[in-house]
């Protein structure tokens, strides 16, 4: 039995796929998912959300207001004008900005509503309300940390009460005073939870909030992650499977009596890339309309675009596929690879997890993966409503294609390497 | 029509062709004779332009392999060794692709399909998905496969490995009616029965080197004797051997056995069995040999075609 045992395990770890599968994939998903998820490092700390920031108002009391926000753990500012803010986020490398606006300063001293407003892209409104609840407690706290509070109380009562009278303010001032002993002490007694409660209902701290790239469907965000992310994902799988068709022809003799014909052996490659592109554009086709039939997903808004992006998905995953097939020896060998790099690139493109919950130096590294461009493009087709002629969606669109390219040129070298080697 | 000059080929510093040289007429069946890891599938290879040569010139009717391969590739058919069919697909969906890569047009490829599926006998399972074939007919479909474009030189490489009597002898017959209707046809085998069944010329191959070349009549008569007596012995050893070999004017060894050539069976037989006893070599097989390509291989190289 141990005799047995022992055969099996010698086997196990001889195998290299048995070894990729069950140490190797692991490993790597769980570090992906640990940096995403911001467990890592020694603070443990959650990864910051970058917010833009355009401070129209351009006083010390805003500029001052820009440092009490920064000092917060979950955002990190970054100040820009107000152009290329919008210009960030239409392209959809933000999800939104915060914008100081005119008056902000005297708002506060007036102790008025403040001026300030969230423009945001609807696509990524899980990001931006992340957003929106980190900075509402300290826009509240602000004008009890950067003014003569009392003053302000004062005002802030007045306007409340809606009394211009001069003697009747006095009056509301000396009184304020004692309203001011009241909260300061709620204040200092309360937690920091209630602290902020008590300055929010006193104060207010709401945030405008604007929709600058709007979506048709309000309910769709979550769906189109799960149709688009799983859609790719799946597809580099399929195209996998065809790749490894001309292994299988290696395997079977049929490829060496394909070049007994007058065929150009390069074609036996394009053919096979043909029916992966095919199959892939079908798969694709497939997953859309049932997302939209089971689903309600809306897909008709824009099918050009639709179309568009889900060719040139095919044709990056095909390539994938094609390349895959051509490095590898075995189908084994390529079972191997294709997992571990398919479930990485998944993970990392946007697939597994929205890109939004990924450390910024992992969103850079996103865009290595075909997942993170044919995403986007879904995006940008049925969130963002971008046209097929906006400069984004035609920019991702190249980016797939020169995949496909390059992914091509190099099959095509393989090929002839590997595949043709009848040695 | 076919000139092989010079050809040499090494894999990994492995000699696999060691300068072969042949030419075959018109409407020749020319036969490759040699055992497995002869050379033969390699001349096959290059010979059909999908492996290059080392050195050497291979010309096919008016083309050379080096300088128009794709001319090549037109006029010959191949029968590879394996059975390279795509089992999902029927039979006739099958030689419908095969002969396409040929560019032969629709309603001719057709006919061309149907009348090669009535030859092999395969007719009525023209649309049986060839996985669902037993290995026999598979063989049939494979040699099909490569007549489509009705190719003027075809290259079988040991076309019935593995094969039950009956479809080899309709594989044969296939082969006698494409001689004679004029193809040339180069064949290779490991079988002796099958190139002295129908080949015009054998040329006898071993270890990347053709040894011997000729009909099968010029073959048998490199050989002066009438049969030759193969002994094998219990406890040969180097000594014995060499005494056994002193006492005979023509012996060979080969492993346990030696080979005696014999002009006359009987009495030749009696002198041997002798002189063993003297010597003290034990007797455990006799076996006495008519000439045929066997035992020509046999007496060029001291060892069986099968080895």
């Amino acid at each position: 039995m141990i005799r047995l045992a022992v055969k099996d395990l010698r086997l196990f770890f001889r195998d290299r796929r048995s070894m990729i599968l069950t140490f190797a994939i692991p490993i790597v998903l769980m570090t992906i998912f640990a940096f995403a998820f911001g467990g890592v490092g020694k603070t443990r700390q959650s990864n910051k959300i970058t917010l833009l920031v355009s401070d129209l108002d351009n006083t010390p009391l805003s500029k001052k207001a820009i440092l009490q926000l920064d000092s917060l753990k979950s955002i990190q500012l970054q100040a820009v004008t107000l152009e290329e803010a919008e210009e960030s986020i239409k392209k959809g490398n933000r999800s939104c900005v915060l914008v100081i606006h005119i008056g902000f300063s005297d708002s506060l001293i007036k102790g008025a509503e403040l001026p300030l407003e969230l423009r945001y892209d609807e696509a990524r409104g899980i990001e931006v309300g992340l957003i929106q609840q980190s900075l509402v407690p300290t826009i509240a706290m602000l004008p009890f940390n950067l003014l003569n509070s009392k003053q302000m109380i004062g005002n802030r009562l007045a306007r409340m009460a809606g009394i211009n009278d001069p003697k009747a303010k006095e009056a509301i001032k000396t009184q304020s005073d004692h309203l001011y002993d009241a909260i300061s002490d709620g204040i200092l007694r309360s937690g920091k939870r209630d602290k902020v409660n008590i300055a929010s209902n006193f104060m207010g701290g709401d945030i405008k909030m604007t929709k600058l790239v709007r979506s048709t469907n309000d309910n769709q965000l979550g769906l189109i992650q799960a149709v688009a992310g799983t859609a790719v994902m799946w597809l580099l799988f399929s195209v996998v499977g065809v790749g490894m068709s001309i292994l299988d022809e290696k395997h079977e003799g049929t490829l060496t009596r394909l070049l007994y014909t007058p065929t150009n052996p390069v074609n036996i490659l394009f053919s096979k890339m043909i029916s992966a592109n095919v199959i892939s554009i079908l798969q694709l086709l497939i997953m859309f309309l049932f997302a939209s039939l089971a689903f309600g997903l809306e897909i008709y808004s824009n099918l050009g675009g639709m179309l568009i992006n889900i060719i040139a998905t095919a044709f990056a995953c095909s390539s994938f596929g094609i390349l895959l097939a051509s490095l590898a020896k075995n189908r084994s060998q390529v079972q191997g690879l294709s997992i571990l790099i398919i479930l990485v690139m998944s993970a990392i493109g946007g697939s597994m997890i929205p890109l939004i919950f990924m450390p910024s130096f992992m969103q850079k590294i996103a865009v290595v993966s075909v997942n993170y461009w044919s995403i986007q493009g879904f995006y940008d087709i049925f969130w963002r409503n971008f046209s097929i002629f906006n400069p984004t969606f035609i920019s991702r669109i190249s980016v797939l294609i020169l995949i496909g390219i390059i992914l091509n040129i190099l099959a095509v070298i393989m090929f002839k390497k590997n595949i043709l080697k009848l040695t | 029509m076919i000139e092989v000059k010079s050809l040499t080929k090494s894999y990994n510093g492995r000699k696999a062709l060691k300068g072969i040289n042949f030419t075959i007429q018109t409407g020749e069946l020319y036969g490759l004779l040699g055992p497995n890891g002869a050379g033969k599938t390699t001349i096959i290879s290059i010979m059909s332009s999908i492996l290059d040569a080392d050195s050497g010139e291979v010309t096919i009717g008016r083309y050379n392999l080096s300088t128009d391969a794709k001319s090549v590739k037109k006029v010959i058919g191949v029968v590879p060794q394996e059975i390279a069919l795509y089992n999902e697909l029927t039979a006739y969906e099958n030689l419908l692709f095969w002969g396409g890569l040929y560019q032969v047009p629709g309603k001719e490829l057709s006919n061309r399909a149907n009348e090669l599926l009535n030859l092999f006998g395969l007719e009525d399972r023209k649309n049986d998905k060839v996985g669902n074939y037993s290995g026999g007919m598979k063989r049939r479909i494979n040699i099909a496969a490569a007549l489509l474009h009705r190719p003027k030189v075809l290259f079988m490489d040991e076309p019935t490995v593995g094969i039950d009597p009956q479809s080899r002898n309709l594989i044969f017959e296939m082969i006698e009616k494409l001689h004679s209707q004029g193809m040339t046809i180069v064949y290779t085998t490991h079988y002796m029965e099958e190139a002295e069944r129908f080949c015009n010329r054998i040329g006898i191959i071993d270890n990347g080197q053709i040894i011997a070349e000729g009909t099968l009549d010029e073959l048998k008569s490199t050989i002066s004797t009438k049969e030759i007596i193969n002994i094998t012995f219990s406890n040969i050893n180097e000594e014995k051997a060499n005494e056994i070999k002193s006492f005979w004017s023509d012996a060979k060894q080969s492993d346990t056995s030696i080979l005696f050539k014999s002009s006359n069976v009987k009495f030749d037989l009696s002198k041997l069995v002798l002189k063993c006893n003297q010597i003290g070599l034990d007797i455990t097989n006799v076996e006495i040999m008519k000439v045929n390509l066997e035992t020509i291989f046999l007496n060029l190289t001291g060892k069986q075609l099968r080895d």
